[in-house]
């Protein structure tokens, strides 16, 4: 453990989960996490509730303490270090900023207990309020602000001791949807301002992790199911869990029945096959978006259960071979109705094969060998 | 399990403010140490004295160098006064919080769910009454209902009668009146905050179905104040129990409770053993009705 | 929202009113009416006069009062120090420990205050601790009788607390003792204030401890009030409880007043 001065580095430290495992008694909330966040990286972690994504941040800051496993920043062994010698910004869902002192002092509560020379604290208060566009309101107090006034005080406030890691835990799910979209673009500002912070950014919200994030880890049930760059995870997911919780998609049992050919109940569709062997059963993903109407390449024909208009596009729900599939089509001049029969396509190389069944272990790979650094 | 078998990964830091920082002590003072010196005060100031109460009443002044006896409790316990000043103080304290309960349950029903203009200026003045020291309610009674106070003033002037009708200041029931003035705030208080959370909605629903006050009363409104009505009258119970300045200020002769005898034990009598006796007969009384308080507000959250 | 009919609001309204006011409204304005007066024999007080204040606002009457605001203003103080840490201790302890020290604290207002007075007083007329005769027996017996409220709103404060400030304070780098300072006592400010109001008034009116304790040169304004009335002074008596009300409620104002400016939000 190697004592001294780190929380006013500037210097990129990343963030490595060693084989973290977090229990409140019987009850496992963080499953054997292996997980390395790059210097500079922005990392997402999303998930349900209750899938460990906000026990991982904690164990970061050290709110929690690991039943097993170590927590490294910037290479450092972390994990039985008080939270106040590990040198990192956070910033929660309600915000946390003290309601008896200015926003300046707010903002300065850090430098002063980091013992800043007091030369130094107001030029870096106004620095951290400038950057966030909060340096006219500094001698307010905190309820005298807007729900994203004080967000984005609450971010200097974390910027202001200038953390190597920077831990974001839900923090625009306190504003209302106009407000947030305006705070994520903030947000990819405020990063590529920073480019040496890692950020660990816990969201439940695939927009926020899809938009901001690096990558991505997505967590359900304790454990870490699946990790990679947005595009990967949304383009070729590797779990029917991935598939459902980043986008939405459909979900089909199929049987590998030779290379490249599958069958869905009696109806044979080409799609690619190189991860499954012929005769496993598995589970084919197709984007809802990705499913056009009329005769084309793997064609499927059915009966129309629901008919939605959503403005810009119509969302056809038909029964196909025993099934549900979802059809997001771009306005229909002609929409069909309900108990119309229905041809719906996609194209092969639009479709993914997965394991079938339940998610797969965590343990299988969560550090994936095709994982791309931070871009 | 934690990987012991890595190097150990102790990147250097780069640091950009003087190094003023203390090194990183790990060895922290435990956190139960910090609870230490109140308790100690604690112990100094009332337990140490609590445990000398007990041992005196196992001494009578003929053992007073050491040795332990319960003739003290013999005595105390055959003694008249005794047993008369245990039952007066059981039955004012039961009858006391009974009324406190019907009373209290009422007029916070009447403040919570019918509002008036001026409604949370009472709620006010009740947190008001409540700072105010017991004998006070027993003083204004002696001016109302006192010999020549105002009541029977007024009945002697009308009639012309030598003395007015209103003897019972002087009687248990004057001291029944004082502790349900006095202490019927103390049901109110968490009652009306019991009250405060419950949804409206609840009432307007019950109502729209066809439910009558007295209904919705019955069977929306007391389930959701039961709770605080049983730590209000537990609490209330425990404080009748311990009752010494209404009793103090009637100046009845008639009525003894065991604050009473402890105090005119000590006081008037300078019989320290007896008086003793009796205070750890009044403790273990009241600090197991409090316990029993304690476990029923837990369980309602209070 | 219970009584929708005018007449049934204005009926409960007026039962309302003849329970309430007789009990809790008349005492309190016979007292203030009474203090004013030299004779209550008829319906109505008689004889008005404001000599009673002169007597009760010098002499003995005055020093009584003096005696109860240091007696209460050095109680609530040291219950406050020993409550709220003790308060403050215990929210970060575990379960059990928190439990006990619970049981500890709250144990002085299952006791009788009689009988906390008669501990006090054996325990220190007997070497080694010497104090009966002097005022800090009654000042120690205060404390103890107090000290459970001190405990008992602190405690109450830091569990409603959100420890989200105390971790946001920590993540910024904050040692515990700064978090404690800058912090915590900060935001349980109000709730500290108004622990010390309530220590304040309790105080002011104890009468049960201090009747078993008072030296004779340390009398306090609750006995005082009970000497004259036990003497048949009944007005007297009433002039002093107003001006112990008064001193109170102005005591209470005075903290209500400082803990709305330390309410942030």
């Amino acid at each position: 453990m190697s004592p001294g001065n780190l929380a006013t580095t500037t210097a990129p430290s990343g963030i490595q989960f060693d084989g973290v495992s977090v229990a409140y008694g019987e009850n496992t909330v963080l499953d054997r996490l292996d997980l390395t966040v790059e210097p500079g990286e922005v990392m997402a972690l999303l998930g349900p509730s209750g899938s460990g994504k906000t026990t991982a941040l904690r164990a970061v800051a050290g709110f929690v303490r690991p039943a097993s496993g170590r927590v490294l920043i910037g290479g450092r062994d972390v994990t039985q270090l008080p939270p106040n010698q590990r040198g990192i910004g956070m910033v929660v869902q309600q915000y946390a900023l003290f309601p008896h002192l200015k926003v300046k002092d707010n903002v300065a509560f850090g430098l002063k207990a980091h013992r800043t020379p007091k030369a130094e604290i107001a030029g870096r208060v106004t620095e951290a309020l400038e950057l966030v566009g909060m340096a006219a309101y500094a001698t307010r107090y905190p309820r005298e602000l807007s729900g994203g006034q004080q967000q984005r005080v609450a971010i200097a406030r974390a910027l202001a001791i200038r953390p190597g890691v920077l831990l974001l835990d839900e923090p625009l799910s306190a504003l209302d949807a106009r407000l947030r979209s305006g705070m994520l673009a903030e947000l990819a500002r405020l990063h590529r301002e920073l480019p040496d912070v890692s950020i660990l950014y816990v969201t439940h919200d695939q927009v926020e992790a899809l938009t901001l994030a690096d990558r991505i880890a997505v967590m359900d049930r304790a454990r870490l199911q699946d990790c990679g760059t947005p595009e990967e995870l949304y383009r070729r997911p590797r779990t029917e869990f991935t598939a459902s919780f980043v986008g939405n998609a459909n979900l089909l049992p199929v049987t590998v029945t030779g290379p490249g050919r599958v069958d869905l109940a009696g109806a044979a569709l080409d799609v690619p096959t190189d991860t499954a062997a012929p005769g496993a059963a598995a589970t084919l993903c197709v984007r809802p978006h990705l499913v056009g109407i009329g005769a084309g390449p793997n064609a499927l024909t059915g009966t129309v259960t629901e008919v939605q208009w959503r403005g810009s596009t119509h969302r056809v729900h038909a029964e196909v071979a025993g099934h549900r599939l979802v059809a997001d089509l771009r306005e229909l001049r002609d929409p069909p109705a309900l108990g119309d029969p229905v041809t719906l396509h996609f194209a092969s190389e639009d479709a993914v094969l997965l394991p079938a069944g339940t998610a797969p272990e965590a343990t299988e790979s969560p550090k994936k060998p095709q994982a791309v650094a931070s871009g | 399990m934690a990987d012991t078998t890595a190097p150990s990964t102790t990147a250097p830091t780069s640091t950009t403010t003087p190094g003023r920082r203390k090194a990183v002590s790990l060895t922290r003072t435990p956190t139960w140490a910090w609870a230490l010196p109140p308790v100690l005060v604690l112990a100094l100031g009332f337990l140490y004295p609590l445990a000398l109460v007990v041992r005196q009443s196992f001494t009578p002044e003929s053992l007073e160098d050491g040795g332990a006896s319960l003739t003290p409790y013999t005595e105390v316990f055959a003694s008249t006064v005794f047993r008369e000043a245990l039952t007066t103080t059981v039955w004012l304290a039961v009858g006391a919080t009974v009324g406190c309960l019907v009373l209290g349950f009422v007029l916070a029903l009447v403040i919570a769910f019918v509002p008036f203009p001026g409604g949370k200026a009472v709620a006010r003045f009740i947190d008001v009454f409540l700072s105010f020291p017991s004998f006070l309610i027993t003083l204004a009674l002696l001016f109302i209902y006192g010999s020549v106070g105002m009541a029977n003033g007024a009945w002697t002037g009308v009639t012309g009668a030598a003395e007015g009708p209103f003897h019972f200041l002087t009687t248990p029931w004057g001291v029944l009146l004082a502790e349900i003035t006095y202490f019927t705030p103390f049901v109110m208080r968490p009652l009306l905050a019991a009250f405060s959370q419950l949804d409206t909605a609840q009432l307007e629903v019950a109502s729209s179905l066809g439910a009558g006050p007295v209904r919705i009363v019955r069977q929306v409104i007391l389930p959701e104040a039961l709770p605080a009505l049983a730590a209000g009258g537990s609490l209330v119970l425990v404080l009748c129990l311990n009752e010494f300045g209404i009793v103090l200020f009637t100046g009845a002769k008639g009525v003894t409770t065991l604050p009473m005898l402890v105090y005119s034990k000590a006081i008037l009598e300078s019989d320290y053993p007896a008086a003793c006796v009796v205070a750890v007969v009044n403790i273990a009384l009241s600090v197991g009705l409090y316990s029993l308080y304690r476990v029923v507000s837990r369980r309602a959250g209070a | 929202m219970l009584v929708h009919s005018r007449t049934g609001k204005w009926a409960t309204w007026s039962a309302f009113a003849l329970l309430f006011v007789p009990l809790f409204a008349v005492p309190l304005l016979v007292i203030l009416a009474a203090s004013f007066s030299t004779n209550w024999s008829g319906a109505l007080p008689s004889g008005p006069t404001a000599t009673r204040y002169t007597a009760a606002t010098s002499g003995d009457s005055l020093q009584a009062l003096t005696t109860s605001l240091v007696t209460a203003l050095c109680a609530s103080v040291l219950a406050l120090v020993l409550g709220g840490w003790a308060a403050l201790a215990a929210s970060s302890l575990g379960r059990r420990g928190k439990r006990f020290l619970d049981a500890l604290f709250m144990l002085p207002v299952a006791v009788p205050s009689v009988v906390v007075g008669l501990a006090v007083l054996v325990a220190f007329s007997r070497p080694p601790v010497l104090l009966n005769g002097t005022r800090w027996i009654v000042i120690i017996a205060h404390t103890v009788l107090v000290t459970a409220f001190a405990y008992q709103s602190v405690s109450a404060a830091a569990r409603r607390l959100d420890p989200m400030y105390e971790q946001a304070a920590a993540s910024l780098g904050a040692s515990p003792a700064r978090v404690l300072w800058r912090v915590r006592l900060p935001l349980l400010l109000p709730s500290l204030t108004a622990a010390a109001g309530l220590c304040f008034a309790l105080s002011m009116g104890e009468l049960s401890a201090t009747m078993m304790l008072y030296p004779p040169d340390w009398t306090p304004l609750p006995v005082q009030i009970f000497a004259a009335t036990d003497r048949g002074s009944l007005f007297t008596g009433a002039a002093l409880a107003v001006v112990l009300m008064g001193t109170t409620l102005l005591v209470l104002t005075a903290v209500s007043r400082i803990r709305t400016r330390a309410s942030y939000r």
